[in-house]
């Protein structure tokens, strides 16, 4: 999109996509009434991506001598003429002069937005409308002071950045207009450029009060005395003017995820927006029924890159993290599941998506069953720590067992392998497989197979398969899984997160592997004895030596169960 | 990221090159054996097909015209046209960064694999045209990949870019249109501006993308009224003979 320099009847400089649309706007009717020769409408061209002129269009009359000085736009043919007769060559005005009205279902679906020109283009043909009758909603919305346009890429006072995900190490160019820059970093949500702008949307939330509806009809919503006394301190933390963010540090599978439905009840109620969101999407199609079943009054956008819509709107939204990058300051309270999985763990872009989501003054909730320690510190020091150490079948996490073995990595060929670590081994297995179907986690893609053959000759009559992220047939496996149709499953982290599989046990072969560290060994032994029909389950970690990450998660783990225990919420 | 942690970080990639031999990715598929892996040269380049010799569409090895130019249907005003791959898959999604990503660098990773076919598939030319864009058009995208290419191919084989052929009139994108509206649609879009640079010679027409040959046509008319000696044209895809698709694809 470009954009013009426009010089108001009054003197003013402004600029504008739209020099026709905005006429109206700056004309000001005192001209007319007058019955006096208004000034002319200027506008200079040609137009200029917003990047390269935002920085020089300075309120004075020189703009000319500072476009002089610029290196590349000095030799652009620059010319000052009036609208009448520029018309035929600007954008015209698509919406029409008789109904700049706005688009009540454009205007709604844009609120809290951040979205790029290629967004709002997308956005326009889900509306079955031209990209322009979009863009000049937007405008319009700018106009009103409701809004802002913004380079996509935007030079600030040591280099440029995107504005879309904070990423300041660019692609850099030679475009018509001088140095140019695309963003890596956010690019699978589509071009971000110096070449492109982006809406910003600056509306207060709606302050309706549905909330409260919903939060009658959440009384349905079964909390178990653990989650009550959870739920109430992340309650009083949103109520509250002390922290801004805050931990709920939960045991995993103690149904951390309702503990905030009555926070949510109370914020929606009071007109604020709620957000949740998580880096992983199947976690957010997980989480959409519940939310959904608990809030039935409201439609809840469910955002993520497998989903249709990804520009709905509402007040309460569920996201994936890389959706969140499309809202600014729309939240007043965002719950943030997962902190510390994969990819929202070490990107600075999300991490920043989220806080450029949050409006001035709103409320984090991280919520995680295996915080990092920089988190850890960091609420510590300025935020507020709410534990949830019991599942609510109030039995204990399964602690897991460290059993020696050989040094995998030394071994030369699964034969000799087989023969060190036989018959202990295979017993262990096999004890385990009787209080319900094993999840065999591996460190490696490629140890997959290699682990399913060996277990498949160890036990001939077990149904025994393996899965890991790029198997074309993981799906139809994890179904299978699901069902109960294996004995043992070899997986990779895969598994590690946000799965319940009925009567799971769970076995980690070379669990001193540098790939699993204390958060993943924690989530993996997690997924053991979840539910009310199979409260406990057997961990067992193979490993050569006892690592720290091993000693760490065993502590975790002690450390849940013994708050659960002295709070009184383990039978 | 802090300035310092900038700095450690370059140092250590130096380091790295400096002690390991770079390992290129396929521009393509991210595979290994970049910048354009065996795989994907045998997928969208097809060293085994001919090209028409008319639109430079890929066609059987022992064809010399596709069956749209058999009949009249192709480029009249062109010596001939080349174009080295299939617009098809990781090659039409490659030239889409390129176009609609804003990632106009990559052409320079491509650039020495180009120049190298380029020059076993055409005559040496006095020098190279790029197709033109509008100006309007110009003017949201920040640059015209034709040039980029012409660039490119410039400085690895130092042959001269001349500039002044010019697109006069904004007309609809092509890739909206069906086979005769491209044809219409490009009436009177190009003009030379100083002829007697043109006159006599051996030119290059470079352009990203080929499908009917309408914009190499149109560009080449113009070309050929101001007595242009021979015009080639270069693309970096076109399409694939209908009968070849089951084999292309």
């Amino acid at each position: 999109m470009l954009f013009y320099l426009v010089r108001t009847p009054k003197g003013e400089l402004v600029l504008s996509p739209f020099p026709e649309l905005d006429k109206p706007y700056f004309e000001g009717g005192s001209f007319k009434e007058d019955g006096k020769n208004i000034e002319p409408y200027t506008v200079l061209t040609p137009g200029v991506p917003l990047a390269y002129l935002e920085t020089v269009a300075v309120p004075s009359e020189s703009i000319l001598r500072a476009l002089a000085r610029e290196d590349v736009l000095k030799s652009f043919p620059w010319h000052w003429g009036d609208l009448e007769y520029l018309k035929d060559y600007l954008p015209g005005v698509v919406v029409g002069p008789e109904s700049r009205e706005p688009n009540v279902e454009i205007v709604k679906s844009l609120r809290g937005r951040k979205l790029t020109e290629d967004e709002l283009r997308m956005l326009a043909t889900s509306y079955g409308l031209k990209p322009e009758e979009v863009w000049q909603q937007a405008h319009l919305l700018v106009r009103a002071g409701l809004g802002e346009w913004v380079p996509a890429v935007r030079r600030e006072r040591k280099g440029w950045r995107c504005q879309r995900c904070g990423e300041s190490e660019l692609e850099e160019w030679p475009s018509i207009y001088g140095a140019a820059f695309t963003c890596p970093s956010c690019r699978s949500l589509g071009t971000s450029s110096t070449l492109k702008v982006i809406y910003r949307d600056l509306r207060t939330p709606a302050r309706e009060n549905f909330g409260l509806r919903s939060l009658n009809k959440t009384s349905d919503l079964v909390l178990t005395p653990a989650q009550e006394k959870a739920a109430g301190q992340v309650l009083e933390f949103v109520q509250s003017t002390l922290e801004s963010e805050a931990l709920l540090w939960a045991a995993c599978g103690a149904g951390k995820t309702e503990v905030c439905f009555p926070a949510a009840a109370w914020a929606l109620g009071q007109g604020k927006s709620v957000l949740f969101a998580a880096p992983r999407q199947d976690v957010i199609h997980d989480v959409a029924p519940r939310l959904q079943q608990a809030f039935p009054d409201l439609s809840i956008p469910v955002l993520s890159g497998a989903s249709a819509a990804k520009f709905s709107a509402g007040d309460l939204v569920l996201a994936t993290t890389h959706q969140v990058l499309r809202f600014y300051q729309a939240f007043d309270l965002i719950f943030l599941d997962e902190l510390d999985a994969f990819p929202y763990r070490d990107s600075r872009m999300l991490q920043w998506g989220v806080t450029q989501a949050l409006r001035p003054g709103g409320k984090i909730l991280f919520l995680s069953a295996t915080p990092d320690p920089a988190t850890l510190k960091r609420i510590r020091k300025e935020g507020k720590i709410i534990r949830l150490p019991a599942r609510h079948h109030r039995r204990p996490l399964p602690v897991p067992v460290f059993k020696k073995m050989p040094d995998w990595s030394r071994v030369k060929d699964s034969g000799s392998l087989l023969s060190k670590m036989q018959p202990g081994f295979g017993s262990m297995l096999a004890a385990l497989r009787e209080h319900g179907p094993v999840i065999f986690f591996v460190p490696k893609i490629s140890s997959v197979n290699v682990w399913t053959e060996i277990l498949k000759s160890i036990f001939p009559g077990w149904s025994i398969a393996g899965s890991y992220s790029r198997d074309p047939e993981r799906l139809d496996k994890l179904v299978a899984l699901r069902r109960g149709d294996f004995d043992l499953f070899v997986a990779t982290s895969i598994l590690e997160r946000g799965v319940t599989i009925e009567g799971a046990q769970v076995a980690v072969m070379a669990a001193d592997h540098p790939v699993f560290d204390e958060r993943s060994l924690v989530q993996m032994a997690g997924r053991a004895g979840r539910t009310r029909a199979n409260p406990s389950g057997g961990v067992i970690f193979f490993a050569a030596r006892e690592t720290a990450a091993i000693r760490t998660a065993v502590r975790w783990i002690n450390e849940q169960n013994e708050l659960a225990r002295t709070a009184g919420l383990l039978d | 990221m802090s300035k310092a942690s900038i700095i450690i970080n370059r140092t250590q990639e130096l380091l790295r090159s400096l002690w390991y031999k770079g390992e290129e990715v396929c521009l393509l598929c991210g595979g290994q054996d970049g910048p354009i892996c065996p795989t994907c040269i045998k997928e969208y380049f097809h060293p085994e097909l001919a090209r028409c010799q008319a639109c430079g569409k890929l066609i059987a090895r022992e064809s010399t015209y596709c069956r749209d130019c058999l009949e009249h249907r192709g480029p009249q005003a062109l010596t001939r046209v080349t174009a080295w791959g299939h617009y098809a898959g990781g090659w039409r999604d490659f030239i889409h960064r390129i176009k609609y990503q804003a990632q106009p660098r990559l052409v320079q990773k491509i650039a020495h694999l180009l120049a190298e076919w380029a020059v076993t598939q055409l005559p040496p030319p006095d020098s190279i045209v790029a197709v033109p864009m509008h100006p309007s058009r110009l003017a949201e995208r920040g640059f015209n990949q034709a040039e980029m290419i012409s660039s490119v191919l410039r400085w690895e084989l130092g042959i001269p870019l001349l500039n002044g052929l010019e697109r006069v009139l904004p007309t609809r994108s092509q890739a909206e249109l069906s086979r005769q509206e491209r044809l219409h649609n490009l009436t009177g879009a190009f003009k030379v501006r100083d002829q007697k640079n043109f006159s006599g010679h051996i030119i290059w027409l470079v352009d990203d993308v080929t499908t009917t040959g309408a914009t190499l046509e149109a560009c080449a008319q113009a070309l050929r009224a101001v007595e242009v000696g021979e015009i080639y044209g270069l693309c970096l895809a076109a399409g694939i003979e209908k009968n070849l698709v089951s084999a292309g694809d």
